[in-house]
């Protein structure tokens, strides 16, 4: 401790912007970590609340995916002698039309029964409605809202409220305002409760119910009533506590929240990396006055206790700011968050407040404490190895052993062959990500030796270009291997990331591409909700034959998806009219012949699956699917494999006369129309919203509208990974300034030698900018190779954890040529601040320096 | 060719410290002087003000015409490297360049062509007998050999002027001998006004003119 007072601190205060910049890199990884976490933690945490909360009193839900069922699965439950309490639900997420109130969430309740279930206390209501709630349901109009809802929209009993319906936008009259209770505070408050054969009507759901809310009888325990309920169900119905929807929700999101994880983690080694090359530096820098203090008598062990309690205050100091910050910044990213999904996955949620975990944060701030000391811990091994000889000696400390590098090349060579062997086995996990890490250390262990070739490499040409300038900026990088490679390193690391997330994402952009000009064809759709994505709206059966004979339509075909729960992974269930769209969409087979698979699945004898659900859920071609349906397990082989992209985890698709027959449900979500050749696409869309905008509500996107719709989704999605460039880049930057600064110290003299020999300032200048242009380039020779092999993994890490979506290999070329001028000029710019340090100085000091 | 009038130099620090004080001194084109005190008396001080190194605190500084106090960094820079040759107590070569590549880099820094770069800094390699140490990095090269290099690197453009500071102190006295007849060949042959900082008696008795310093005054200003 007196050593740290006596020789730590001062150093701080000395170098405090180099210090501020280290603790930032602690902060920055704490920070992400934290929020990522927090922001994950409280949409969870709002939908389970939003469960728990309109539940009620609901011991179990009994659901089949979100198709729903038929009316009369109520009296088959009702009937079973366990069950105490059984009322059907419909429960849906509608916009409001209210500017920056966004959907509210509908629950269709039997208000008759419901009230067993659940307490509708009005704070205010239509003096009827207080008297006999029956009067309520006479009036299909009707909504109850909550005190939070009417408050923020200035709402009282009798105001209309505009919803957006099956049948368009229709106004509904506040009957009753619900007193603060647990109920109210469902969805942010956005809540309202609506009479469920209005709610059948409005949200087409016809005569279905979405789920019936159970309680068991008294004396029943929750096990023995669901067991009762299942055996009479079957399989084909879910029986679950309302618990269960939080852990669908979850394993809806699983790509997503371990990308959330991947994301955090990768902060957390950026900021490992920051500290790493802080401390290696700081190491560098004070090698004189180690060298002293190991002359003085100091053991190795204080030297290397000198620089862990430096890394062990910055890394608290870094990581309480961070948890602060990281907390800070969690509901704007948890609302963001909320927002993508719901476009996205038609999953509408609200998060109005954050859910701190206490052991997350006490978490984050020993994981970030443990990371800058793990960072600090080989600077701070080498500061205690130091030679008094050697630290006094300029320069000396800078210089690689031939020993410690032929030792790192065995052990990279090591790392690259088990990671090869690995490679065989790469079907296997442990296999596959032991692989990826003994790939990426082998990397990062080779950069200081192949720094310094690049750097003796670079230096002809260099020569040639500035013979003054160029050879010392050049000699400056050959001198210092230490100093330079652990910059370099980072900016490898950090670009091998850029092209992993870069190759990833064009790859990606590239297969949708394709797949929505192979799948996406028709010249517009029609869909009665306010995205294609949301389908808590259907149309009826009819919509076909009303589309269809609306003047210049060719063909319509429509679909019906709903998200089913399928071996415990939400996946897509899609009915198609597969004779129709095989007439127009030339999918891509992964397996079986598209031909083959069309014909089994028109006739029903089959379903095709993509690439992600036999991914995902392990299954190949010829494999039988066991999907529940109301009406029994419906059993179909898969006939083929294709890759398509409508949901992440997977979808089947089946024809539609096979939904019909076992769902008994005709209604659809999305119709697709193409327009007979000739006819202007734009006067027959507007004639199709003529004809049914008196009827439904309609959302008609033409073929580019969807395409672009998509396109925004993913660059919502992706919009994270750009992000993580810039943290990379910034990582980048602050390395470079960091070794510049060290690097114009070391080199104080030789620099006043050039002043004094006729250098003049510019001169100067372009030599610190040379070197900074130097480590740019070689971290982006260095960053490109490592990245392709980054890129390999992160690809198959995608298809194995992320999703299960294969991608091709597409190296990001033009991506890489545009990460040219962008690490080239940043580079630069971190140059500049230390270039200016090297020009400003005293001459005659810098020529005593020593 | 040298004039310096009323010449001082304070260094600012938590106290002020004078380096030298109202230095008046006058040096003729062609002239080899040597200038002489104890440490701590200013004498090297003087070198890199009239080098251009430093700025004085007050007074004037002219260099074959040109007024040093007048200039800035750029400039003065300019001044130096057309008219001054340094030679370092040090020899504060390049360690990362060969004897040709640091004879050869303040010709680089006036962007002559290589061709001509090398075949002066050749001929000069050649002249302070190191034709055979061309290749050689200084820590490969003895110290009498850097400070050739070195000589050879002050003399690249064939200044009118140069500034040796201490050239022999970091060398044994045969080897000092032999740089000091170095020098001596080159001022002959060249023509160069040298300036040599020394508190060694026989290189200043080499000398036509001896200044003497003490406490940042000129105590004595003897001509041979």
């Amino acid at each position: 401790m007196m050593l740290f007072r006596l020789l730590s601190w001062p150093y701080l205060r000395r170098h405090l912007v180099r210090w501020i910049l280290t603790v930032a890199g602690i902060v920055l990884g704490v920070g992400v970590f934290v929020a990522m976490h927090t922001a994950n933690r409280s949409i969870f945490s709002a939908f389970d609340r939003t469960v728990d909360q309109i539940a009620g009193s609901t011991q179990l839900q009994v659901s089949a995916g979100e198709f729903g069922f038929d009316e009369s699965v109520l009296e088959r439950v009702q009937s079973v002698r366990e069950v105490g309490i059984a009322v059907p639900v419909i429960e849906a997420t509608v916009d409001t039309n209210i500017p920056g109130q966004g959907s509210i969430l509908i629950l269709g309740i039997d208000m008759t029964g419901d009230r067993n279930l659940r307490d509708y206390e009005l704070k205010d209501a239509d003096e009827a409605i207080m008297d006999d709630p029956l009067v309520f349901l006479a009036q299909p109009d009707s909504l109850m809202v909550t005190q939070e809802f009417a408050g923020r929209n200035n709402l009282t009993v009798n105001s209309k409220i505009p919803l957006s319906t099956i049948e368009g936008i229709q106004q509904f009259t506040v009957r009753g305002i619900m007193s603060s209770t647990g109920m109210t505070r469902a969805f942010g408050g956005n809540f309202a409760v609506m009479d469920i054969y209005a709610a059948q009507q409005v949200l087409g759901r016809g005569r279905r119910f979405d789920r019936i809310d159970v309680r068991a009888k008294d004396g029943i325990t929750i096990d023995e009533c669901q067991a009762a309920l299942k055996a009479t169900l079957g399989p084909s119905f879910d029986v679950d506590p309302p618990s269960a929807r939080g852990r669908h929700f979850e394993a809806l999101l699983q790509s997503y929240s371990t990308a959330m994880m991947i994301s955090s983690l990768f902060a957390l080694m950026v900021g490992m990396f920051i500290i790493y090359n802080s401390f290696a530096i700081a190491v560098t820098h004070r090698r004189a006055e180690i060298g002293i203090l190991r002359a003085l008598g100091a053991t190795r062990g204080q030297i290397q206790r000198l620089f862990l309690l430096e890394s062990i205050v910055a890394g608290t100091l870094g990581s309480v700011v961070g948890a602060v910050v990281g907390i800070a910044a969690a509901l704007g990213i948890a609302r963001w968050i909320s927002r993508v999904l719901e476009t996205a996955g038609g999953v509408a949620q609200r998060v109005s407040e954050l859910q701190v975990d206490a052991s997350l944060i006490a978490l984050a701030i020993v994981a970030g404490t443990g990371t800058s000391v793990l960072a600090a811990w080989i600077p701070a091994r080498n500061a205690a190895r130091v030679d008094p000889v050697q630290a006094l000696q300029k320069g000396k400390y800078q210089v690689l052993s031939v020993g410690e590098n032929r030792r790192r090349r065995w052990i990279a060579l090591a790392a690259f062959l088990i990671a090869s062997v690995c490679l065989f086995f790469s079907y296997s996990k442990p296999f596959f990500y032991t692989g990826y890490v003994l790939m990426i250390g082998a990397g990062l262990l080779l950069a200081p030796a192949l720094t310094l070739l690049l750097s003796k490499t670079l230096r002809p040409i260099l020569k040639r270009i500035l013979p003054a300038e160029g050879t010392l900026a050049a000699d400056s990088l050959v001198e210092a291997p230490r100093r330079t490679s652990a910059t370099v390193s980072a900016l490898m690391l950090s670009l091998a990331m850029v092209v992993g997330f870069g190759g990833f994402a064009h790859s990606f952009y590239s297969s949708i591409q394709e797949w929505m000009d192979n799948a996406l064809n028709p010249d517009f759709f029609v869909a009665p909700s306010e995205n294609l994505a949301t389908r808590s709206l259907t149309f009826p059966a009819e919509i076909s034959s009303v589309i269809e004979r609306v003047d210049g339509v060719d063909q319509v075909q429509v679909v019906r998806d709903a998200r089913v729960t399928y071996h415990d992974v939400p996946v897509m269930v899609i009915s198609i009219e597969t004779e129709k769209v095989a007439s127009t969409v030339h999918r891509t087979p992964v397996a079986g012949s598209l031909e083959e698979m069309n014909r089994l699945t028109a006739e029903g004898k089959g379903l095709f699956v993509s690439e992600s659900f036999a991914t995902n859920l392990k299954t190949k071609m010829g494999d039988v699917v066991e999907l529940p349906t109301p009406s029994g397990l419906l059993k179909l082989p898969i006939v083929g494999i294709i890759r398509d992209y409508s949901d992440l985890r997977g979808s089947l698709f089946i024809d539609r006369s096979v939904y019909r027959d076992w769902w008994k449900d005709d209604t659809a979500n999305i119709a697709r129309v193409y327009v007979k050749k000739g006819e202007n696409v734009e006067a027959v869309r507007q004639r199709v919203i003529n004809t049914l905008s008196s009827q439904y509500r309609l959302l008609v996107l033409t073929n580019r509208e969807v395409r672009d719709w998509i396109m925004k989704l993913l660059d919502q999605w992706f919009a994270m990974t750009y992000n993580q460039i810039v943290v990379a880049v910034l990582v980048a930057v602050l390395g470079i300034v960091n070794t510049l600064t060290v690097s114009i110290t070391d080199r104080k003299r030789e620099l006043g030698v050039m002043q004094a020999v006729g250098g003049l300032r510019k001169q100067i200048r372009w030599t610190v900018w040379i070197e900074a242009l130097t480590i740019g380039v070689i971290g982006l020779i260095l960053g490109t190779c490592l990245g392709a092999v980054n890129l390999y993994y992160t690809l198959g890490m995608i298809k194995r954890d992320l999703g299960g979506i294969g991608l091709d290999y597409i190296f990001p070329s033009a991506f890489m040529i545009l990460m040219v001028p962008i690490i080239l000029g940043a580079a630069w710019i971190a140059a500049l601040g230390p270039a200016e340090a090297a020009v400003r100085g005293s001459l005659v000091e810098a020529l005593e320096y020593e | 060719m040298i004039s310096l009038t009323h010449v001082s130099k304070i260094f600012d620090g938590k106290r002020k410290a004078t380096a030298l004080e109202n230095i008046d001194l006058h040096i003729e084109k062609g002239n080899v002087v040597s200038i002489m005190g104890p440490s701590g008396s200013g004498k090297s001080t003087l070198l890199n003000l009239i080098g251009g190194l430093d700025r004085p605190s007050s007074g004037d500084i002219r260099v074959d015409g040109e007024n040093l106090s007048e200039l800035s960094d750029d400039d003065r820079t300019r001044v130096r490297r057309d008219k001054i040759g340094f030679v370092f107590q040090f020899f504060n070569l390049l360690p990362t360049l060969n004897s040709l590549e640091n004879v050869a880099l303040p010709l680089h820094l006036r962007k002559w062509p290589r061709k001509k770069i090398e075949d002066r800094a050749k001929e000069l390699l050649n002249l302070v007998q190191l034709d055979h140490r061309l290749e050689h990095l200084p820590d490969e090269l003895s110290g009498g050999e850097r400070q050739r290099v070195a000589i050879a690197r002050a003399l690249s453009v064939y200044p009118p002027i140069l500034l040796a500071d201490e050239p022999t102190g970091n060398l044994d006295t045969a080897t000092g001998r032999e740089i000091l007849k170095l020098i001596d060949d080159l001022h002959s042959r060249l023509g160069s006004t040298v300036l040599i900082v020394t508190h060694d008696l026989e290189v200043a008795e080499r000398c036509s003119r001896t200044v003497a310093l003490r406490d940042g005054r000129i105590v004595e200003d003897r001509r041979r």
